[in-house]
């Protein structure tokens, strides 16, 4: 069997290194989602019978305050009153980052209407794509 | 990161990252660490005027065509212009540790800076948000507290009452 030139090799290797990427993302965002639906519920600040959007963000997170702040309440004034946002301090209250695993700002969990994680966005997350994960179960 | 909101746009921005992580990737498919050394070149040189490397791609060929829209965002430009000084940096090393002899170092580094790039174009994941957020948790001197009003992330904080 004639071997791969090494061109296609590379290719065939690019593209399995992309996949292994995509994989290992996707892997570690599951394993955040799971381990926060067993705390969801118990976060003081949530209001059982409204979705949520638990926001982790902090005072030096440009990101945040440009991008994600502002994704948030065009969210909020959208849906106005059928969303519940609960904006997180990481620094302020660590013990709850680390509890929920956030490993960057912003991260923003979903929440359904009983407190249960649906989905977690490391990174910004725009108002589209979470008006999209809340529409998947609402 | 510091209080210094200007208007970024953001599709120049993704543009930007979209062209490094093709032409880095293209290196390494061609086997060709010069194209990596020009990616480098382009955004250090990029970072040294301020503007996303690939700006003319965006502004003389993209744009024009209307294949993509400007996506203005009062944002603070210093991050973005640190995080492609840094990947500039990293593909410059990668090109020279190919050319070097040092092939499979290099090509890691490449790729390096493409995951970078990726994360933040397909997730909006800010490395420097991660780095900064990471260093003031892990209780690293200079990061233990929040840095002054206007302070960029690692640097000297300015004198009070200076301008």
């Amino acid at each position: 069997m004639p071997a791969l030139p090494p061109f296609l090799l590379r290719l065939a290797l690019a593209v399995l290194i992309a996949a292994l990427a995509v994989a290992a993302f996707r892997l570690v965002s599951a394993g955040l989602l799971a381990r926060a639906r067993a705390l969801a519920a118990r976060l003081a600040e949530f209001e059982p019978g409204t979705p949520g959007i638990v926001y982790f963000t902090t005072p030096d997170c440009v990101a945040c305050r440009a991008a994600q702040r502002p994704a948030l309440k065009e969210l909020k004034d959208r849906l106005a009153g059928r969303l519940q946002v609960i904006e997180i301090d990481a620094y302020e209250r660590p013990e709850l980052a680390k509890a929920w695993r956030v490993l960057t700002v912003p991260t923003t969990f979903v929440l359904d209407r009983d407190g249960r994680a649906r989905h977690v966005n490391q990174g910004v997350a725009t108002a589209s794509k979470l008006l999209s994960q809340l529409a998947r179960f609402s | 990161m510091a209080e210094s909101l200007g208007t970024v746009d953001h599709s120049s921005l993704r543009v930007n990252q979209a062209a490094i992580i093709v032409l880095l990737v293209a290196a390494y498919v061609a086997n060709f660490p010069w194209l990596s050394l020009f990616v480098a070149g382009v955004m250090l040189a990029g970072t040294l005027v301020g503007r996303p490397g690939f700006l003319p791609l965006y502004a003389g060929v993209l744009r024009p065509l209307g294949i993509v829209k400007p996506d203005p965002i009062p944002d603070n430009p210093q991050p973005h212009r640190f995080a492609q000084g840094f990947g500039g940096v990293v593909a410059a090393a990668a090109g020279i540790a190919c050319l070097l002899g040092g092939e499979v170092l290099g090509w890691v580094l490449a790729w390096i800076v493409v995951a970078l790039a990726a994360l933040n174009l397909f997730a909006g994941f800010c490395a420097g948000c991660a780095v900064y957020y990471w260093l003031n948790r892990l209780g690293v001197p200079g990061f233990a507290k929040n840095p002054p009003e206007g302070t960029f992330p690692g640097m000297r904080p300015k004198r009070l009452g200076a301008a």
